[in-house]
């Protein structure tokens, strides 16, 4: 079969050549995070640690990362409660409107994220809330969701209907058959969701910057910081630990959410 | 405690999460509306319902300027992603075993912030960037290169970066249901290996296809990041205007306008594309 | 067995948006018999033993079980437990945790509760496997810790969905038997359901045949074998030859009718069936034929014809003869005695059958003669 399909031969060629575009960017902050020197160009001047040694005292950028913190694990439990439900109900259930909804809850993917943030924005004011903390987190649980969902679904698509029932049948109450056979089971799928939608969280800018108001998240900071060319290093330090930060975390949940596949078959 | 119908249960879970969206969709889209009739100067809005934003938007000159432009990179920037996602997707389909590492791989990169990837290549195009001082240290080049930052062409390299992975998973989905047993039977019928791609592998991926035209095409009509950042003023978008309402020219009745208009001009491009592409498969057949 | 009735099923009625899955089922169960219901997929008969153990509703009529109504009683407090035709097991749970599951509720302590694990394995001869995991389990091993799970609740009746469909034959040949001797040493009320005939039949006491949502006939399986109500349940159990047939008299003695294709016969009358007409329909099983080269003596009735189909079944062979009067082949199954196919395709030969294995199946509704 090899050679009939050999259709166009540098294929391989093209392949490490894309993966070097594609990691160009990232591997670029790392690099030149670690530069003895204020300037982004070659030649590298040297190595130093000193740029993240400075990050330890930048009290501004420590009090967004907090603020990014718990924003991004408040929008986390919240995304997945509401995906863990609805994915159940997709799942299980068979009802009017289930396909409208399922479409509904994967909207936020698609539209633009300028006029998911001017109109939440609008949103907010008019019913009297203050772009804060609280705004911010309403407006992740919303670009959140459909990554909850999706991932809940697949943990319940291999969910055996009859484990529920057989709990019910030996006597278990329905909060009982919850805590004890449908929750252990799906809870991979739960950690993996909960990863995934801090994640998206953290790392999410356009809308942080048009809800956040006095306490920025750590992304609207470091916009904020790319004007000053001086404190380039800095924001690069910066910008490599939270692409480390990342990455981890993704990893982490993929490693989960492989889990609840195995877990629930 | 009588069980429930089925039916009752199923939609009292999903509840939540598809009001939650439903309310956040239909209710800012609303007040959107209500926004766009409205006039603002400087603090005061005036509330009286009047047509002059769009009148406004649609005569002014800039605003269609933007919004074609805007239309116009996305454009380039899906059929730049897909051309080039194309090839790699096969790859991961046909050439290789390690399926599953190379789409971890692919997909790593973009687990990272968006701003700062968009960053990143703002540092690698620039004038003392990284790419130029490279091709300046490796003697490649005697004078730094000019056109490749603040304007479209790093708008469109930049956005077709970030969408790679959208655009080569649909893509990647399509190619793995093909049946290899219909490549079998074409070659058996005599088709050549040209043939056999561009008779039965394209057309039974145009579905992936669409899906990653669609995927890219409608969210980066409104980004507003990537302009900001790597587009200079040759490579401003219609969301950069929208920005601008809503923050220093305090126009945000205008920016409502403005934020309707845009998704309309792309839901109508996405229906008339689809439409097309239908129509046309229907002829090719 | 007693007398007793532990299951009433009156009127019972479920609907599912237009379609009726169960229509108008009466029936009562007697404490300590195996009952099987029986019938082809999407008969109902899941849907009613889902009716019994409370996980659907009936839109009409009443269930109770040992006196008492379970109209608003919900699932998890039913004197019933239910082996799942998956077997449900708990795949966090290793075998011991699953078998005790249901024990929580109970009130007994960690002592208590073991015991009655232990002894539940020992019925279902997993004794001393407490500890195995649950995705360790062999198809067979997952059957008999659902079994297990259910009986260590003692109650007062086990549901059993399809509970060997999953197994290979041998096993579930064995596993045949050995339910069924389990259900007689314990004693309490099986209610199987099953598509299966011959399962029916070898474990059951008695057997419910369900059709299209409805109970046909409710008896003894070697009632039902030899007097079944109707020309759908006769062919849904066991093979059968249907002849027409024409009424041509009656008397205190039985029926005299004139059958296709072999004449005149006096046969019983069939207590199952509702209606009698002077247009008949009468069956015949093909082990109660006898095939010969030449006419036989000492039958009944006989009837000359050609071989059309032969068939080897290892145990039997099959012949499938065609005779004048009667449009469909006759099935023949011959024991495999002699290790000898004796006739072949296109060979002149007679059948002989006796009045007594003639089966009176009632009023003839349409003109063909097999199913």
């Amino acid at each position: 079969m090899r050679s009939v399909m050999r259709l166009f031969p540098g294929l391989t060629t093209y392949a490490v050549l894309y993966l070097v575009f594609l990691y160009l960017p990232v591997l670029l902050l790392p690099l030149f995070s670690f530069n003895d020197g204020t300037i982004v160009a070659f030649p590298i001047e040297g190595f130093t640690l000193k740029w993240y040694a400075q990050l330890a005292e930048a009290s501004t950028m420590l009090q967004s990362l907090v603020n990014s913190l718990i924003v991004g694990s408040v929008t986390a439990v919240l995304a997945t409660a509401l995906g863990l439900f609805a994915a159940r109900a997709y799942v299980r259930y068979r009802f009017r409107g289930r396909e409208v909804s399922e479409g509904l809850v994967m909207l936020p993917l698609v539209i633009p994220g300028i006029i998911v943030a001017s109109s939440m924005l609008v949103l907010f004011i008019s019913v009297g809330l203050r772009p804060s903390l609280t705004t911010i987190i309403l407006g992740h649980v919303f670009i959140a969701l459909p990554f909850s969902v999706s991932i809940m679904k697949s943990a319940f698509d291999d969910f055996d209907q009859s484990l529920e029932e057989a709990a019910f049948d030996l006597g278990e109450s329905v909060f009982g058959t919850f805590r004890r056979v449908t929750l252990p089971i799906v809870s991979p799928g739960i950690i993996a969701s909960l990863l995934v939608t801090f994640t998206v969280s953290f790392d999410e800018f356009v809308l942080a910057f048009f809800l956040s108001g006095n306490q920025p998240t750590l992304p609207v900071y470091i916009w904020s910081q790319i004007r000053f060319p001086a404190k380039l290093p800095n924001t690069l330090a910066l910008g490599s630990l939270l692409l480390l930060f990342s990455i981890l975390l993704l990893l982490i949940a993929e490693y989960f959410r492989r889990r609840s596949v195995k877990a629930a078959a | 405690m009588r069980i429930k119908t089925d039916a009752s249960k199923g939609m009292a879970l999903s509840a939540p999460a598809s009001l939650y969206v439903g309310l956040l969709v239909a209710a800012p889209l609303g007040i959107l509306v209500v926004y766009s009739f409205w006039t603002q100067t400087y603090v005061d809005i005036d509330r009286t319902p009047t047509w002059v934003n769009y009148q406004e938007a649609f005569n002014d000159p800039l605003v269609r300027h933007l919004l074609i432009r805007s239309v116009a990179i996305a454009g380039c920037v899906t059929a730049a992603t897909v051309a080039l996602a194309y090839p790699i997707a096969y790859f991961i389909a046909f050439r290789t075993q390690k399926k599953t590492l190379w789409l971890l791989l692919i997909t790593i990169p973009f687990w990272s912030s968006y701003l700062l990837r968009v960053f990143s290549w703002k540092l690698i195009l620039g004038f003392n960037g990284v790419l130029n001082s490279a091709l300046l240290t490796l003697g490649l080049i005697s004078e730094p290169l000019t056109f490749l930052l603040y304007n479209e062409i790093a708008v469109v390299l930049t956005l077709a970066h970030a969408w790679a992975p959208f655009a080569i998973l649909p893509i990647y989905v399509s190619l793995q249901k093909i049946d290899r047993s219909l490549l079998e039977a074409a070659t058996d019928l005599g088709a050549g290996r040209l043939e056999r791609f561009v008779r039965v592998t394209l057309p039974l991926t145009v579905p992936g296809i669409i899906a990653a035209c669609l995927i890219i095409f409608i969210p980066t009509v409104g980004d507003y990041v990537t302009p900001s950042l790597v587009g200079g003023s040759d490579g401003k978008m219609i969301a950069n205007l929208i920005q601008v309402q809503f923050g220093a020219a305090n126009n945000w009745p205008l920016g409502a306008t403005l934020s309707l208009i845009a998704m309309l001009s792309v839901g109508l491009v996405a229906i008339v594309f689809v439409f097309l592409v239908r129509s046309v498969g229907e002829k090719i057949r | 067995m007693s007398d007793q009735n532990i299951i009433e099923l009156n009127g019972v009625e479920k609907r599912f948006g237009n379609f009726v899955a169960v229509s108008n089922l009466n029936l009562a169960l007697k404490a300590g018999e195996f009952f099987s219901l029986l019938g082809p997929s999407g008969c109902g008969k899941t849907t009613a033993l889902r009716m019994i153990a409370g996980f659907q509703e009936p839109e009409e009529g009443d269930i109770s079980i040992d006196g008492q109504s379970m109209h608003d009683i919900p699932a998890n407090k039913r004197p019933t437990n239910m082996v799942f035709q998956s077997y449900a097991i708990f795949p966090h749970l290793n075998v011991g945790d699953n078998v005790a599951f249901g024990l929580r509720k109970n009130g007994l302590n960690r002592q208590e509760a073991n015991e009655r694990v232990a002894e539940a394995l020992e019925m279902v001869e997993l004794g001393g496997l407490q500890a195995r995991k649950a995705d360790q389990l062999s198809g067979g091993q997952r059957q008999r810790v659902a079994l297990a799970r259910a009986l260590v609740l003692r109650p007062k009746v086990l549901l059993l969905d399809e509970p060997l469909s999953a197994l290979d034959k041998n096993l579930r040949e064995s596993m045949q038997l050995e339910l069924r001797r389990l259900q007689q040493s314990i004693g309490i009320t099986f209610v199987m359901v099953t598509h299966d005939q011959y399962e029916a039949m070898t474990m059951s006491d008695r057997i419910g045949v369900m059709l299209n949502g409805r109970l046909e006939q409710v008896d003894k399986p070697e009632v039902l074998y030899a007097r079944p109500c109707s020309r759908e349940v006769a062919s849904f159990i066991g093979g059968m030859n249907f002849l027409p047939a024409e009424k041509t008299g009656e008397d205190k003695d039985g029926l005299k009718v004139t059958a296709a294709g072999f004449g005149p016969l006096r046969i019983d009358v069939n207590p199952n069936v509702r209606e009698h007409d002077s247009a008949l329909l009468v069956g015949i099983r093909p082990e109660q034929l006898e095939i010969a080269a030449k006419e036989p003596d000492d039958y009944d009735a006989t009837a000359s014809g050609t071989v059309t189909d032969v068939a080897f079944y290892g145990e039997s062979v099959h012949y499938y003869v065609k005779i004048d009067g009667v449009d469909a082949p006759i099935a023949v199954a011959v024991p495999n005695y002699f290790h000898t196919v004796d006739y072949r395709r296109g060979d002149a030969v007679w059948l002989g059958l006796q009045n007594a294995s003639v089966i009176d199946l009632g009023k003839r509704t349409d003109t063909a003669a097999k199913t």
